[in-house]
């Protein structure tokens, strides 16, 4: 497939020859219109995909559901995500009457422009990339918890008290699940040594002599806590309880119709495809693949990741929010912790560069003994803290049916009696 | 006046700007939200440091959980719509306020600070002929005054600085300690127990109805009941 | 350096830009007939009694807290993992001692029942 990549190369050089020579009295201007276009393909490879992905998955999961999904708009229901379009643009927009003018219309803004500047830093194929910010893993993180805050926007702008609540618990939830993507960013960065996603990817092929390992197989605990931190951060199910039509009525969204409610739709789904991106990138290997060329292998991978989350879904009951906490708080934070602290300790004990070895110590070993010894470590931890919890879960059912088989004692003694 | 100059003049008017809005306006929620924006412009001034990392994290901290931390004591006081703020105070604050900023003129006077238009806003500390300083390992002579680079490796050597014992070792395990006290402090305080008589009032009435409970029992049915079914009425 | 986050920024302006005009397109294209019952808050079909202020639980500002202080030590961890091939023994030490310390933190809050029913 070399001659499309060859082809997209001298297109993109031509483009850019042709906007040097238009602003070539100033240099800046040239560089910044050529950011513009990339910015202007970026987002509306978002937008477009966007569209796709509502389709893919109302027909996933329909299948899922035994069932067929959307079939009535064009041929097998292909033009559904236009029909949807036209609708979002045409609906009534009602703003309740006392809401804040300026913080209401601006929270499905805010939202919406954080969830397409993550697109800015990922790396599509060698070369293709909006900018390799040296800090590109830590400002993913950071993007995702800037838009917490046009939550609560929504929430106290639509001046509704379910509004105000459902703001309340949505910001605690992905508040709480930031701290696991955290903890679990840290043994990639550490076995990358740089923040840069480039760098990332580089380490997980066969470039500079690399063994071309991706680190899932490293860390196998923390790619599973990021999936499901991720999942839980762009609040799809089964951790949708926040947006649920019979709970607290679509959250603190209930008062937004129209494009505005779109903005929050596309939103989301933006964000749920950046995370399965962000998660081919960092453990998977973004576009590293032997024979296809690099977009499609990081479409492919992107596209299996997203599979997932329409698989869960379709199959998962929706998360009780105590359960929730609980999981966030009581098992992955100090699960994550614990690895990173054994993940640390290993790292150290067994390098893999003979440099590195004389400079400050430790047991030489190959590439992939470090991979092995790292990978058996996470499964031990996985698997040891997932029997601590299911022994204690198990615990405490048996203790909950004891008292329930009490109190039924008593009531039949009290009544019979 | 090059790009960097433009940049730095509209956002630090976009910083001040919101920073007046957030002690002059009554709306505390909107007064939240011009915070954050001004903690985004002093992001953006990081970034016009060069110091892209700490421009990152302040967005992580300051706009990720600070300003939700802010928000949230903003929702907890009640009454929040229709406060009028009341500040007796005013007086003696600008009085404070003018006499620290005559102190800190005569403080900063001899330093004869000279702005050089074309590399503004690197201004020249120490200029003319004082006598050359050392300033964070670099001397600072008439000769070198511009602020030094940002090397390419700096997020490692910050790294390798936190953890080294002639550095910043020290600071970086307070910071853990302080942090715990920080927080075991918060939860002790948001923990608020009842008063002790609410408690001894439901135990009172839980006693009395257990007491009635079992009155009941033995008049209505002498046969014997487990033991184990009284003893747990009385616990609930 | 400064380049690379020129891109962001006008990646910012331009998701705002095109936002912006699939707003300002829809607002031109839909119907507006605002009645009383339309604009009134919704309250699954009541009437809503008293102003918006819901009772704010306590919680919330607790887990806050805990996600703050969570978020410094990721923070000053990060670059240590950036410049993680080039520690000593003695500093990996002193960061396990860093993140044992924040555990002994979650473990108290824990403890307290900081952490229950949400």
């Amino acid at each position: 497939m070399n001659p499309i990549n060859d082809l997209l190369r001298i297109l993109s050089d031509f483009v850019a020859g042709i906007i040097g020579s238009i602003f070539s009295f100033s240099p800046f201007l040239a560089d910044l219109v050529t950011m513009g276009l990339a910015a202007l393909i970026l987002c509306t490879f978002a937008a477009l995909s966007f569209m796709g992905l509502t389709y893919v998955e109302r027909k996933v999961v329909a299948r899922i559901q035994d069932r067929l999904g959307p079939n009535q708009a064009g041929p097998l229901g292909l033009l559904q995500p236009l029909a949807d379009g036209i609708k979002m643009f045409t609906k009534e927009d009602t703003t309740p009457a006392n809401a804040d003018r300026w913080v209401y219309n601006l929270a499905p803004l805010v939202i919406a422009i954080f969830a397409l500047t993550t697109y800015a830093v990922l790396p599509f194929a060698p070369g293709v990339v909006g900018t390799n910010l040296n800090v590109g893993a830590f400002y993913l993180i950071a993007i995702g918890s800037g838009s917490i805050v046009a939550i609560l926007m929504a929430g106290w702008g639509s001046n509704n008290k379910y509004a105000l609540l459902g703001a309340f618990r949505t910001v605690a939830q992905l508040v709480g699940y930031e701290v696991p993507m955290l903890l679990n960013v840290l043994p990639v960065v550490m076995m990358a040594g740089s923040m840069s996603l480039v760098d990332i990817i580089h380490k997980q092929t066969t470039l500079d002599g690399n063994p071309g390992i991706p680190f899932i197989v490293f860390f196998p605990l923390s790619a599973l806590v990021f999936l499901i931190s991720g999942i839980a951060e762009t609040g799809r199910s089964p951790f949708d309880l926040l947006e649920a039509e019979s709970e607290i009525v679509a959250g603190f969204h209930v008062e937004y119709s129209g494009m505005k409610f779109a903005l929050f739709f596309l939103g989301e789904y933006v964000n749920a495809l950046a995370v399965a991106f962000v998660f081919s990138t960092f453990f998977l290997g973004g576009y590293a693949g032997p024979i296809l060329p690099p977009y499609i292998w990081l479409l492919l991978k992107a596209a299996f990741i997203f599979f997932i989350f329409m698989w869960l879904r379709g199959t998962l009951p929706r998360i009780r929010i105590d359960q929730m906490h609980n999981l966030n708080w009581k098992f992955f934070v100090p699960v994550s912790i614990v690895h990173l602290v054994v993940v640390m300790v290993l790292m150290k004990l067994f390098v893999t560069s003979p440099a590195q070895a004389q400079a400050v110590g430790g047991i030489l070993v190959t590439p992939i003994a470090q991979a092995v010894i790292l990978f058996i470590a996470s499964m031990t931890i996985l698997l040891v803290s997932l029997a601590i919890a299911a022994q204690r879960a198990r615990a405490l059912r048996l203790q909950e049916e004891a008292i329930l088989e009490r109190r039924r004692a008593e009531n039949l003694a009290a009544v019979g009696a | 006046m090059t790009v960097q100059q433009v940049l730095f003049i509209v956002i630090s008017l976009a910083v001040l700007g919101a920073a007046l809005f957030v002690v002059t306006t009554r709306n505390l929620f909107r007064a939240a939200l011009m915070m954050i924006l001004a903690f985004f412009g002093i992001a953006g001034l990081f970034v016009l440091l060069e110091i892209g990392l700490f421009a990152v994290a302040q967005v992580l901290i300051y706009i990720g959980a600070i300003s939700i931390l802010v928000i949230f004591a903003v929702m907890l006081t009640r009454g929040m719509q229709g406060m009028v703020p009341r500040n007796s105070q005013a007086v003696g604050a600008a009085v404070t306020a003018a006499i620290i900023f005559a102190v800190l003129l005569l403080i900063l006077g001899p330093l004869r600070v000279t702005v050089d238009l074309a590399r503004w806003p690197v201004i020249s500390l120490f200029a003319g002929n004082a006598s050359p300083r050392e300033v964070g390992g670099i001397a600072w002579t008439p000769a070198n005054q511009a602020i030094p680079p940002v090397p390419e490796t700096y997020i490692s050597d910050f790294g390798r600085a936190l953890v080294d014992l002639n550095q910043y070792l020290l600071p970086f395990l307070l910071i853990a300690f302080l942090v715990d006290v920080v927080l075991a402090g918060a939860i002790f305080i948001a923990r608020q127990r009842r008063p002790a008589e609410v408690i001894e009032e439901r135990q009172l009435r839980a006693e009395e109805d257990a007491e009635e409970a079992e009155a009941m029992r033995r008049a209505s049915a002498p046969s014997a009941l487990p033991e184990g079914a009284v003893a747990s009425a009385a616990d609930h | 350096m400064r380049t690379d986050f020129a891109f962001v920024g006008v990646m910012l302006v331009t998701a705002a830009l095109l936002m912006g005009v699939a707003l300002i397109a829809a607002a031109l294209l839909r119907p507006k007939k605002p009645n009383k019952a339309k604009l009134a808050t919704y309250e699954c079909g009541m009437e809503t009694v008293g102003d918006t202020w819901v009772q704010f639980r306590v919680q919330y500002y607790v887990l806050a807290l805990v996600f703050v202080v969570f978020d410094i030590e990721a923070i000053l961890l990060f670059p240590i993992a950036v410049a993680f091939n080039s520690l000593t023994f003695f500093a990996v030490a002193n960061v396990a001692l860093f993140i044992v310390v924040l555990l002994i933190a979650l473990l108290y809050a824990w403890r307290k029942g900081a952490l229950d029913w949400e």
